[in-house]
């Protein structure tokens, strides 16, 4: 019994890819979950910021002033710009939410009624949302009800009021300080600021929508390993080398199998929106013609993958030990298995690097943002996406003549 | 049909063809044969275009293989050693993919699909998968597959390796058949019975050169032997056996056997009999070869052709 376990082990020793399966891959897809999911990576007790864009429209004294100190805060990161083109960015995908300082800010600072302070936000990015809200309405309510602002308060009045009895302005004073810093106002923190969704609730949830894009294009890079491997099979099965006698041109024979892994592509992509429609009543009929354009360059970006792998490797072997290991790295970093706001900054970054971010947010653009075919946006992500799949079949078919064509 | 010239071809250091030459004319049945590692399929694979040649010439049908590769393969088929087909589609589906990488119409391809069937006794099997079939019936729908075009020149690697003697039969008899109506066919095997039986003429190639080249009589003819005396014995040792090889032409058969390569066995056989009894040897048996594809092979050579 010892003596068969121990030959066992010896060819279990030898065999590179049942090690590299058996423990390179789990580790590495055990660091990258701690990453994605675990907050490895951060020091303990610290978050990483979340990012509000802001359009101060009032830009007095006091919206600078309170902008500047939400700037100095270490859980936030605030980037200004217009209203326009904040609530672009929110509106394609690229930032969770927008605080508009409106016009008279100022002024409600000094009368203590009201903020006309609002709070954009892309009802698709629920998490965020709620984690944005909560930063900014406490901070708010600290920087805009503290000392400093009734202080503030107080000067901008002695300023405007200069002849005012003494008895009567320590009783404002008072009532100044009282309103900055009293519980009835954060007892009204809910709302203290407006909270519109820039991105009205439609009939498709950002989570089906999600749940949809997300496993199809992760599935898809599963499916397209297998069929891009049946090159490596033509290879030992001895068909690529007869093919090879025919007269039509070696490249063809690549070309051939890149045809017709897109086709199966896209009909696999086509089956599992068809499937979302009728059971989870995914609204896909008035996208059709933006969906079906996502479709067919996602599959190309996919299969192009897929072709890819088997133009590099040298075995089926080979494919399998690796594939797994690509394919949860690109569905993690992309967004596949957690939305990539919900990540670490470094991995958000490194999700364009990743077939499946650009697919997804397509089809959030479709479903979710219902951007135009010819937003500029969508656009990109096709281009992409387009780009992506011409760059890897390029790759694939030098790989192509030079790994696989030599075979005679 | 096809012409050979000063042909080279090394992987690496190691030099796999060293400049060989050789014509083969409309409607040959050529048999090239040689040990592992002589240069056979290196020399098929650069024929059938899918090796480039270091150095050399070589035109088929007329066409020149590296200006024209494209041309030279509609003129050709190939029957792989190895079965190259899709085992989950069956033999029709096979041969009408296979035959549709050529310039044939699709009705001309369905009547040459079935004709190719009823040739190799397959007709009735068409719609099952090749994965059904047995080794005999994969190896005559490898064969099929290369035929559909009509090719002018027929390239078959060692086509009839494992296989049942029924299907050597009938591939032997289609062989004849094609060879009849004019096709010429390039023929490499191991089997020196396949070679005589089929081929009106044979190269052999070893250690990347054509060492002899003609028909089975001219080869027989221009041999300095005429039999050989196969003595088996019960003790053979290689003492014994150099001590022989001393005085007589010989070569090892296995174990416990010696080939002795006479031109006159009736004067050496005696002589050779009492010398083994005077080395000791216990002699369990005594056969004469007439001279023979093997014979020739193997004192050109010095190989067996399995070796």
């Amino acid at each position: 019994m010892i003596r068969l376990a121990i030959k066992d082990l010896r060819l279990f020793a030898s065999d590179r890819r049942a090690i590299i399966l058996s423990f390179v891959v789990p580790i590495a897809l055990v660091t990258l979950f701690a990453f994605a999911f675990g907050g490895v990576g951060q020091k303990k007790g610290e978050s990483r910021p979340a990012t509000i864009v802001i359009a101060d429209e009032d830009k007095s004294e006091a919206s600078i002033n309170v902008i500047a100190k939400l700037d100095s805060l270490k859980e936030l990161e605030v980037y200004q710009t217009t209203r326009d083109s904040a609530e672009a960015m929110v509106k394609k995908g690229d930032e969770t939410a927008v605080l508009v300082f409106h016009k008279g800010f100022a002024d409600s600072v000094n009368a203590g009624t009201k903020l006309p302070v609002e709070f954009e936000y892309d009802a698709s990015k629920e998490a965020e949302v709620g984690i944005l809200q909560g930063s900014l309405i406490g901070n708010l309510m600290g920087i805009i009800g503290g000392k400093s602002m009734a202080k503030e308060a107080i000067a901008n009045f002695d300023k405007e009021n200069p002849s005012i009895e003494e008895d009567s302005r320590k009783r404002i004073h008072e009532q100044i300080t009282q309103n900055f810093s009293s519980g009835e106002t954060k007892k009204q923190s809910a709302s203290f600021i407006t909270s519109t969704p820039l991105i009205a609730e439609k009939q498709n949830s950002p989570g089906l929508i999600h749940a949809v894009a997300g496993t199809s294009v992760m599935m898809l890079l599963f499916s397209v390993v297998g069929m891009g491997v049946s090159l490596l099979d033509e290879k030992e099965q001895g068909t690529l080398k007869k093919l090879l006698y025919s007269p039509i041109r070696p490249d063809t024979i690549l070309f051939g199998k890149m045809l017709y892994v897109n086709l199966i592509s896209i009909f696999q992509l086509v089956i599992m929106f068809i499937f979302a429609k009728l059971a989870f009543g995914l609204d896909i009929m008035p996208h059709l013609t933006s969906l079906i354009l996502m479709i067919i360059a996602t599959a190309y970006a996919c299969s192009s993958f897929g072709v890819l792998l088997a133009s590099i490797a040298k075995s089926r072997q080979q494919v399998q030990a690796f594939s797994t290991l690509i394919v949860m790295i690109m569905s993690c970093i992309g967004g596949s298995m957690i939305p990539s706001f919900a990540m670490p900054v470094f991995m958000q970054k490194m999700s364009v690097f990743s077939v499946n971010y650009w697919s997804i947010q397509g089809f959030y653009d479709i479903f979710w943002r219902m951007l135009p075919l010819q937003d500029s946006t969508f656009l990109s992500r096709l281009v992409v996406l387009v780009l992506i799949g011409t760059t890897l079949n390029i790759i694939a078919l030098i790989m192509f003549r030079r790994n696989i064509l030599k075979i005679a | 049909m096809i012409t050979v010239f000063n042909l080279c071809k090394s992987y690496d250091s190691i030099e796999a063809l060293k400049g060989i030459s050789f014509d083969i004319q409309k409607g040959e049945f050529y048999g090239l044969l040689g040990p592992n590692g002589a240069g056979k399929t290196t020399t098929i694979s650069i024929l059938s275009t899918i090796l480039k040649p270091d150095q050399g010439e070589v035109t088929i049908a007329g066409f020149d293989l590296q200006k024209n590769p494209m041309e030279c393969k509609k003129h050709i088929g190939v029957v792989p050693q190895e079965l190259a087909l899709y085992n989950d589609l069956t033999a029709y589906a096979n041969l009408q993919f296979w035959g549709s990488l050529y310039d044939i119409s699709a009705t001309t391809l369905n009547t040459r699909i079935d004709e190719t069937l009823h040739l190799f006794g397959l007709y009735d099997r068409r719609n099952d998968k090749v994965k059904t079939y047995s080794g005999g019936m994969k190896r005559r729908i490898n064969i099929a597959s290369a035929l559909l075009h009509r090719p002018d020149v027929l390239f078959m690697d060692e086509p009839t390796v494992g296989i049942d003697p029924q299907s050597r039969n009938l591939i032997f008899e289609v062989m004849e058949k094609l060879h009849k109506e004019g096709m010429t066919i390039v023929y490499t095997t191991h089997y020196m019975e396949e070679a005589e039986r089929l081929c009106n003429r044979i190269g052999i190639i070893d250690k990347g050169r054509i060492i002899a080249q003609g028909t089975l009589d001219e080869l027989k003819s221009s041999s300095d032997i005429d039999e050989t005396i196969m003595i088996t014995f019960s003790n053979l040792t290689d003492t014994h056996y150099d001590r022989l090889a001393e005085s007589f032409d010989v070569s090892k058969a296995g174990d416990h056997a010696i080939r002795f390569i006479s031109k006159a066995v009736q004067r050496d056989l005696s002589v050779i009999i009492l010398k083994c009894h005077e080395a000791g040897l216990d002699i369990t048996d005594v056969s004469i070869q007439k001279i023979n594809l093997e014979t020739i092979f193997l004192r050109l050579t010095g190989k067996q052709l399995r070796d």
